[in-house]
């Protein structure tokens, strides 16, 4: 643990001075290196909600500035704001009067709990998740046979984030496996799918770059770090010398990745698991003075290791791999997918194929039947000699059909080139003489004697063991006395719900950052996440409770509070922020009754996002394969999207007036209303279906203007409506958390 | 500086910006402008620093308006084009080992990060593909290959000193951002501009690009992307064709008709209005309501300034539109001096986009770099000579670039890549006319007298623009010395 100045003072006396003058104090007092405590604070008296506690320490720096929360958010606006938060999709008409005529007082808290537990909320923050652990799909070139950056099949991680965050799996846990779940649980291979973490830095171009994105971003991801800057130089403002940005690289130096075979699969560019492996345990991280990868140190190997000013240590145990690990192909199921492939290719072989296609099988039975018998230790039993020759037999055959296939493709060759002349038919001739010497000599194999000297699979040889060095450090990650990893984490998930984080920049702890505006309230935080299993479902709970976030965003008539926080960072009233792209996306299919539940499975084609209904995590996300609909939307970046930057552009104005999507959603949206129907309950409906509320008065009085207006201009009924359900879906309030 | 465009005198009046967008008429919504902002501004704490976001005005008094930003895709040869080397043709067949030039094979590495090892230096020098001659007062000289673009010679400074990071066409990127590919899509040049001084009209985009971008291989969009500045400073790719110019710019089957899209954004904006009686400090919605005025506007402002056929014969002949051979560059070239008139702050036009890049001449460099400087020679002259005869020359400035250069020695009856000494050139507002600044050694191998990464052009054209790239800076995005360049003071008119 970092606990005293003299770590410091070790580690660079100038930076020491500085931080020390800086803060006249123990250097281990330093923000963000403080050693983590959690802290008791006693909830406000008399107030026994869940949230209070969050409120306590709210209110107190509010209390500072003279400063209160705003009045409590009507019922049907923060209904619409925890539906848009916790599932990214606004509530129903039907959803919206079932909760105003509970009455309870308990109606609000349940509906928090139902929202939690329903599969929509784990999209939705998936999808936020994925944003920080830089989801991509596979990109490259020629249709995936060159693929340059991440790997097909990725699909798997996305799913296993949704299914994790549905089961409300610890952060411990999802961290463990995402660094390391081939170390952990090797033969666990639902868990084997987290490693997508990793799998996703692959760079074909480039293994330098692939090392420098894994050590840089899982910094960032997991301790909020700027380590990446350390890869050149000793770090400008935090105390990480350049040794041990090499000494985390050596933690991800030995691995690589591959793709496993699937159940029902025997061809892993159609389908199988992308996941991680430590290749080699044993290759030396040289240190790169000036980060210069053409001129490594190589008198100088890096030992695995953690920042000191962190504190712990790594003590990486190699970790002994099991037989489905270490020979994945052996595996029953490659068995029975490659038994399965041959049985289709032989039933739909042309008949001149057909023999050879059945013998293929047979062989492969035959082998199979070897490798069975090996794998259950019965090498060199009676029963194995048997299998054995019989293998031997089936391939011996199988080579003398392929060459008695050649023979004849061969001599129908020859015929066709004498039919021409006799100049055109020497090299058949040739040809058909080497093949017909091939089965001569393939005959006489059959001939011989039959031993146990069967062929076997050439497959590919991992190591038995994997270094350790990933699951040690998601180990000293995931310890509780660690600073810095359920700081962050909780830091990432109040962003999300209020906008912006306690610690302004989401991706940077550092000492040179901006500091958090509640510091105590974050530790409170992050202590309760640890204690409750580190479970994000009980912080969303915590959070969607409070009084804070229940509190209206309206600032009207609070001119003197917007003068003192302009900024809103003591939260004196919930902000408002542009919906996500996906957002926006989805609620436009939801609310026109066209949206797609379907959950999971592979990434889809990114241009159908105009025409699918599904919801848009699952769309292609990948370099340059992005829908161009979501990008407009500042759909997230796959290098890198720590915080999302919604921005408000004529372009999105375009997307939503012109684009084929939304005017087809209108067209559905309006031919689903009931007719008749007087333009009031028009009005009321609509309102209450896109903006979660009845309209104004001075809103009815426009609408009907409008209507007035579009009926002297067309008597088309139908489309006079289309137009009016067009603009509520380019309305601010469509658009925007509130 | 001398325009005609009123918006310009606007400013030089000292009038920022916003207010200059608040004045420009009042639209549909029935608000005063005057209360939106350009955009959303982000949140910001004051205490932190200095740092405040653009408003739009320069830093110092601007000596150009707009820029023009040609880039030839693949790698033009710097020894044929702008910085000709007759040497070449001395020691033509020689190995460099067996030249006087044998040192500057040792110190090949030097700057460069590595790339593809199939890109050595070749060895074996090959005599110019083409002649060259001297043109004009200044005598700049000229390889034969641009002949219309040579007859401008005293209106061009052309930096013969370049150099940059990467010799693979990821260098592409590494010229709009001044960053290696690898290191992803960061703000290019164009989007610095728009995000220091925004737009001089309200009905047109800040930063436009037209012509196919660089391939995916080597950037993609984000040549013309704005990185962490946010997208509303990206470049918005404008197609030439008139029918479709952008996504979404039209309606789509079934769509709005202009009349109806008019009633729906006249009540939205009243409903957006009464929607922010609660909110009165929600930039998103001042932004919104702007943004709804800009794409309404868009949608006929852009297709008119497409309308090149509107241009009378003489002019579209100084482009070379009547000619098959340059039609489509002449069309792109016109197009952004409709843009630059318009108001539209940085246009960037791209040649021989997509895969490595059209002028990347590994072999047949004659064939190539003759047939390709004929689609661009006669369009890119005819720009700077239309931009001159309409006075527009004072306030908008025009730079010509590429990748990398191209390698002195023959790689069969083609060049290599060769980034340790290329050229560009810049003309127009605020450029000393018939300059050559810097230089290479005798073959072109390496620059030699003042070399200038790149990015010296980029600090040289946000000087132009009156801006101070580490004014810009945002203040958790620290960036390198290297990043923002310094100011090639030699080529800047008196």
């Amino acid at each position: 643990m970092f606990s005293s100045p003299i770590t410091l003072r070790q580690w660079q006396p100038a930076l020491a001075a500085l931080l020390l003058g800086v803060i006249g104090s123990a250097a281990a007092e330093v923000w963000p290196w403080r050693p983590f405590a959690p802290v008791n604070r006693a909830p406000v008296p008399g107030n026994v909600a869940p949230g209070g506690a969050i409120d306590a320490f709210l209110k107190e720096k509010l209390a500072e500035s003279h400063l209160n929360y705003r009045p409590a958010a009507p019922r049907d606006a923060l209904l619409r704001r925890v539906y848009l938060d916790l599932i990214g999709l606004a509530p129903t008409p039907e959803e919206r009067a079932s909760y105003l005529a509970d009455s309870s007082p308990e109606a609000y808290a349940q509906l928090v709990e139902r929202l939690l537990n329903d599969p929509r909320h784990a999209e939705r923050w998936a999808r936020h998740w994925m944003d920080i652990w830089r989801y991509s799909d596979w990109a490259g070139w020629a249709d995936g046979k060159q693929i340059r950056d991440s790997q097909p099949h990725i699909w798997r991680w996305r799913d296993w984030i949704v299914e994790s965050l549905a089961a409300d799996v610890g952060y411990d846990r999802m961290v463990t496996d995402m660094l390391a779940a081939d170390e952990r649980a090797p033969g666990d291979v639902a868990a084997l799918r987290a490693t997508g973490f990793l799998v996703r830095n692959y760079k074909m171009l480039s293994r330098e770059q692939w090392l420098q994105d894994t050590v840089k971003h899982t910094s960032l991801a997991f301790l909020g770090l700027t380590v990446g800057c350390a890869q050149c130089h000793d770090h400008k403002t935090d105390p990480l010398p350049q040794t041990e940005y090499y000494a985390m690289r050596a933690i991800f130096e030995p691995h690589q990745v591959r793709i496993d075979h699937v159940p029902g699969q025997a061809d892993t560019t159609i389908d199988g698991l992308a996941r991680a492996f430590d290749n080699d345990p044993a290759v030396p991280t040289y240190f790169l003075p000036h980060g210069d990868e053409r001129a490594p140190d190589k008198d100088r190997v890096i030992a695995p290791g953690v920042p000191a000013c962190l504190g712990g240590a790594l003590t990486a145990t190699p970790v002994a791999l099991p037989p489905e690990a270490v020979a994945p192909q052996r595996r029953e199921l490659v068995r029975e997918a490659m038994e399965k492939a041959a049985e289709v290719l032989s039933q739909n072989s042309m008949p001149a194929d057909k023999a050879l296609a059945e013998q293929k099988l047979t062989t492969l039975r035959a082998l199979f039947a070897v490798e069975r018998l090996e794998d259950s230790g019965k090498k060199d039993t009676p029963e194995w000699i048997e299998a054995a020759q019989a293998c031997l037999s089936a391939q011996r055959e199988e080579t003398r059909r392929a060459a008695q296939t050649a023979v004849t493709t061969a001599e129908t060759a020859h015929a066709e080139a004498l039919q021409k002349d006799a100049a055109s038919a020497v090299e058949p001739a040739k040809k058909l003489e080497e093949a017909r010497q091939k089965l001569a000599t393939a005959e006489t194999a059959c001939a011989e004697p039959l031993t146990t000297a069967y062929v076997p699979r050439t497959l590919p040889a991992y190591p038995a063991q994997s270094s350790g060095r990933r699951l040690a450090f998601a180990q000293w990650l995931t310890r509780r006395e660690h600073p810095l990893t359920a700081r962050v984490a909780v830091n990432h998930l109040w962003a999300r719900h209020f906008g912006s984080g306690l610690v302004p920049a989401l991706a940077d702890f550092g000492s040179a950052a901006r500091q958090p505006s509640h510091p105590a309230l974050l530790d409170w935080l992050a202590a309760e996440f640890m204690e409750n299993g580190w479970s994000f479902r009980h912080l969303h709970r915590l959070i969607c409770l409070s009084e804070a976030y229940r509190q209206s965003s309206a600032e009207v008539g609070a001119d003197s509070a917007a003068a003192i926080d302009p900024d809103n960072r003591l939260l004196w009233h919930f902000p408002s922020r542009r919906l996500e792209a996906e957002a926006v996306r989805d609620n436009l299919f939801h609310l026109t009754g066209g949206l797609d539940l379907t959950r999971g499975g592979p990434e889809l084609d990114q241009n159908l996002a105009l025409t699918s209904g599904r919801r848009s995590l699952y769309f292609r996300c990948a370099a340059e394969k992005q829908s161009e609909f979501l990008q407009v939307f500042d759909g997230p970046s796959v290098v890198e999207c720590y915080e999302r930057k919604p921005s408000v552009m004529p372009q999105q104005a375009l997307a939503l007036l012109n684009s084929d999507v939304a005017i087809a959603r209108a067209k559905a949206a309006a031919s689903a209303i009931s007719d008749p129907i007087d333009d009031p309950t028009l009005f009321s409906e609509l309102f209450i279906r896109f903006l979660t509320r009845e309209p104004t008065a001075a809103e009815i009085a426009a609408c009907t203007e409008f209507l007035h207006q579009r009926r002297e201009a067309s008597a088309d009924e139908v489309r006079t409506r289309e137009m009016l359900i067009l603009t509520l879906l380019n309305h601010h309030e469509f658009l925007t958390l509130r | 500086m001398n325009s005609s465009r009123s918006a310009d005198s606007n400013r030089c009046a000292g009038v920022s910006r916003r207010s200059f967008l608040a004045d420009t008429g009042l639209g549909f919504t029935g608000l005063a402008l005057s209360a939106m902002l350009a955009r959303a501004e982000q949140p910001f704490d004051p205490t932190h620093s200095v740092w405040t976001l653009p408003d739009g005005n320069p830093h110092f008094p601007p000596k150009t308006n707009s820029v023009i930003w040609i880039f030839l895709c693949g790698g033009l040869s710097h020894v044929e084009s702008f910085d000709v080397k007759p040497a070449l043709n001395t020691y033509t067949g020689k190995s460099i080992d067996e030249t006087p030039f044998a040192d500057v094979l040792k110190t090949s590495e030097k700057n460069i990060v590595g790339g593809n090892p199939a890109h050595g230096n070749r060895k074996v020098i090959m005599p110019l593909q083409t002649g060259y001659k001297s043109y004009g007062q200044s005598g700049l000289v000229v390889g034969d290959w641009f002949p219309h673009v040579g007859s401008c010679a005293d209106d061009l400074a052309v930096v013969r000193s370049l150099w940059t990071k990467d010799n693979d066409h990821g260098a592409q990127l590494t010229w709009h951002t001044g960053r290696h590919v690898r290191e992803g899509g960061l703000p290019t040049i164009g989007s610095w501009a728009s995000y220091g001084l925004g737009s001089l009209n309200a009905n047109l985009p800040e930063y436009v690009v037209l012509g196919t971008p660089t391939g995916d291989c080597c950037g993609g969009a984000w040549t013309h992307g704005a990185g962490y500045l946010g997208p509303e400073h990206a470049g918005v790719r404008l197609s030439a064709d008139p029918a479709k110019p952008m996504p979404y710019l039209t309606a789509g089957k079934d769509g709005p008709t202009r009349d109806e899209q008019l009633a729906d954004l006249s009540l939205l904006g009243k409903l957006n209005t009464l929607s922010g009686i609660d909110y009165p400090n929600d930039r998103d919605l001042r932004a919104r309501l702007k943004s709804y005025e800009l794409a309404f506007q868009m949608q006929t402002a852009i297709p008119e300034t497409l309308q090149s056929e509107k241009e009378t014969e003489s002019t579209r002949a100084l482009y070379g539109m009547d000619q098959p051979h340059c039609r489509d560059f002449a069309r792109l070239c016109l197009t952004a001096r409709r843009l630059v008139e318009r108001g539209v702050r940085f246009v960037q036009i791209f040649h021989g986009g997509g895969g490595g890049g059209a002028w990347d001449a590994h072999s047949g460099i004659k064939d190539n770099h003759s047939k390709l400087a004929a689609e661009v020679d006669q369009p890119i002259a005819g720009l700077l000579k239309d931009l001159k005869q309409r006075g527009l020359f004072s306030d908008t400035t025009v730079v010509c670039g590429t990748e990398f250069g191209r390698s002195p020695g023959a790689e069969g009856n083609g060049r290599d890549h060769h980034p340790a000494g290329f050229s560009a050139w810049l003309a127009g507002a605020g450029i000393r006319g018939g300059t050559a600044h810097g230089a290479t050694d005798e073959i072109g191998f390496h620059a030699v007298e003042h070399p200038h990464y790149i990015t010296d052009i980029h600090a040289t054209v946000l000087h132009l623009l009156g801006l101070d790239s580490h004014r810009l800076q945002l203040p958790d995005r620290q960036r390198l010395a290297i990043d923002h360049g310094e100011v090639i003071h030699q080529i800047l008119a008196g």
